[in-house]
């Protein structure tokens, strides 16, 4: 996520006071960010906050302003050539119901030159999808088994999930994450990943994006993040001390008068550390911190 | 271009059961009320018909046959492409197909092919063979199983070939005549939904009308009327350089004047109309495209 760390060549994304308007609202509003190759980055925001709208601008759906090239190419001038090396799930995709699964694997095969049927069976073989399954007799989970394993059996090098595991119970987004992580991520290839499970993802992700109304609120490694948040949990006893330092979030990390925490962007005063202890604050507490408002107080809830 | 097989293989997947439908139904129907139904021809007919009662009854079993295969297969191939913009809307899948590499035109250029072209020949061309099936049952009825053996076969193909093959030559060109109003119907569609076959019928009627009696300018009218006669002709002529003929000697003239029809709506194409047609028709899928990579075609 740092362009000085990476030498240029090696971003998969770069976006330069990008812009995306649906009629006069800006659903994305002058972002800047890029992801270099061999990450897994989560974009975060609430609903409505611009995640699908951007992922659509990555993939040439949906007309920017600004600069954004993915693969080194235009989104919407090179759509066709960028969608053979980068792989996409909408938020809202079904795959069509009057097809069979063996049909459309047979079609992708046609259609996308770096599509492997025959991964896209053995993928389909570890779920209770059969290849002569109509998807209008599947469950909705199971459409997304299906398309979660046509879309991972393209050997791309960017893969764009929107809210990929919709639907999903447990098991399978397990499942799923399992095989993204072991099958797929190589150290070359990047995924961008929106979710609102972001407990669950949280331990795949390397870079973390946050859209708040369009903005980007945030853009860091993990291990970055690490590094400039401090999270200290301490006594109610002193929790009027801890909010003279303004935190950026008062919340709880366990029961019982002992269990707050404040959450820091950098390094609070000394006097203020020895305060408290410092625990590692969750991808959920910062997401809360840098999308709701900052004098918000999830002690009190 | 190499994906655009692909497309097509996509319409086969989604639509090969209707198609099978569209041509089996009305030709399993016509053998089985004429197998069984009551043939009734008038003893005036039968006698001018003479000796060639049999290939006659043939001829127009076939032609018969084409003729509602092919119509059955066009009008349904108009009602799926002018839905074409918005038909993968309803099950959502439309997001699937976007996320695919092909292109905006090509995702528009390939269905328009099978449905305005090879569907309808396709339909020719079973109605042929099925109105083979159909004369035998009709002349077996008619004047006995033995006569229809006996046709004189050689000019019985010959003149229901020769008359496929002219239906097949025509029907690029009645498309391209009815292009204009075709695309202009998926446009429309696009834009405002099922609004836009009601909106190009009150367009075209309201707009011809108002034009005409408001400002006595019939061009619109006219040119609507002359494209779909154009493409009409544009399959049978009815171009006649010699005199009438009957019976076995007009099928056997039929390849020769099947040939001199197809001249003649060839002849027809050199009017200022056809290329602006054409014209119009490619603003048209121009605006299509646009219209799907804007990303309308996602938002819906």
């Amino acid at each position: 996520m740092n362009a000085a760390k990476t030498e240029a060549t090696d971003m998969l994304v770069e976006a330069r006071d990008l812009t995306v308007r649906y009629g006069s609202k800006r659903a994305v509003d002058g972002v800047s960010f890029s992801i270099p190759k061999g990450r897994v980055v989560g974009l975060l925001g609430h609903n409505g906050a611009g995640k699908s709208t951007l992922m659509k601008a990555m993939v040439g759906l949906a007309q920017p302003e600004g600069a954004l090239t993915v693969l080194g190419l235009n989104p919407i001038k090179d759509r066709v050539a960028l969608l053979e090396r980068a792989c996409y799930i909408p938020d809202v995709a079904t795959l069509p119901r009057w097809a069979r699964v063996g049909e459309l694997i047979s079609m992708m095969s046609s259609l996308h030159p770096h599509f492997s049927a025959e991964r896209a069976r053995a993928l389909l073989k570890r779920t209770s999808v059969g290849p002569n399954d109509k998807v209008k007799n599947l469950s909705k989970g199971m459409v997304v088994q299906a398309h979660l394993s046509l879309i991972a059996a393209i050997d791309a090098k960017l893969m764009i999930l929107d809210e990929p595991t919709l639907g999903l119970d447990v098991l399978s987004r397990k499942a799923f994450y399992e095989m993204l992580v072991d099958e797929w991520c190589d150290g070359e290839r990047s995924v961008v990943i929106s979710t609102h499970q972001v407990e669950e993802i949280e331990t795949l992700l390397s870079d973390v994006l946050m859209l708040n109304e369009g903005k980007l609120v945030l853009a860091i490694s993990l291990e970055d993040m690490d590094r400039r948040f401090v999270a200290l949990s301490h006594d109610a006893a002193v929790a009027e001390q801890m909010a003279a330092a303004h935190p950026l979030l008062k919340y709880r990390v366990g029961p019982g008068p002992n269990g707050s925490a404040a959450l820091f962007d950098g390094a609070p005063p000394p006097d203020v550390q020895a305060l408290g202890r410092r625990v590692r604050p969750s991808l959920v507490d910062l997401f809360v911190a840098l999308t709701r408002k900052p004098e918000l107080d999830r002690t009190q809830f | 271009m190499k994906r655009l097989i692909p497309l097509m293989q996509r319409e086969w997947l989604q639509h090969r059961y209707g198609w099978l439908m569209m041509a089996g139904i009305p030709l399993g129907l016509s053998l089985l009320l004429l197998s069984f139904g009551q043939i009734e021809i008038g003893n005036e007919e039968m006698a001018s018909a003479g000796a060639a009662l049999p290939a006659l009854l043939a001829a127009a079993s076939i032609g018969g046959s084409m003729a509602v295969i092919f119509l059955i297969a066009t009008f349904s191939s108009l009602v799926i492409v002018s839905n074409l913009a918005r038909r993968d809307h309803a099950d959502r899948s439309v997001e699937f197909w976007l996320s695919v590499p092909v292109s905006h035109s090509e995702s528009f250029a390939a269905p328009l092919i099978v449905h305005l072209l090879l569907v309808p020949a396709a339909a020719l061309v079973i109605g042929m063979l099925g109105g083979y099936a159909v004369s035998f049952v009709v002349v077996s009825r008619v004047v006995g199983s033995a006569a229809w053996f006996g046709l004189p076969w050689g000019v019985m193909l010959t003149a229901s070939i020769g008359m496929m093959l002219r239906l097949l030559a025509g029907l690029p060109l009645a498309m391209l005549w009815l292009s204009p109003l075709i695309l202009l119907v998926v446009l429309l569609t696009a834009w405002f939904r099922r609004w836009g076959w009601v909106i190009l019928t009150v367009g075209l009627g309201l707009g011809s009308y108002l034009l005409k009696m408001v400002f006595g300018q019939p061009w619109l009218n006219r040119i609507t009327v002359e494209l779909v006669q154009a493409a009409g002709r544009s399959l049978i002529n009815g171009s006649q350089s010699d005199g009438p003929a009957k019976g076995v000697e007009a099928l056997r003239m039929l390849p020769a004047w099947a040939l001199e029809d197809f001249g003649a709506a060839l002849h027809a194409l050199a009017t200022p109309l056809f290329p602006g047609a054409l014209l119009f028709a490619a603003g048209c899928f121009f605006l299509l495209v646009q219209w799907r990579q804007r990303g309308a075609g996602a938002a819906g």
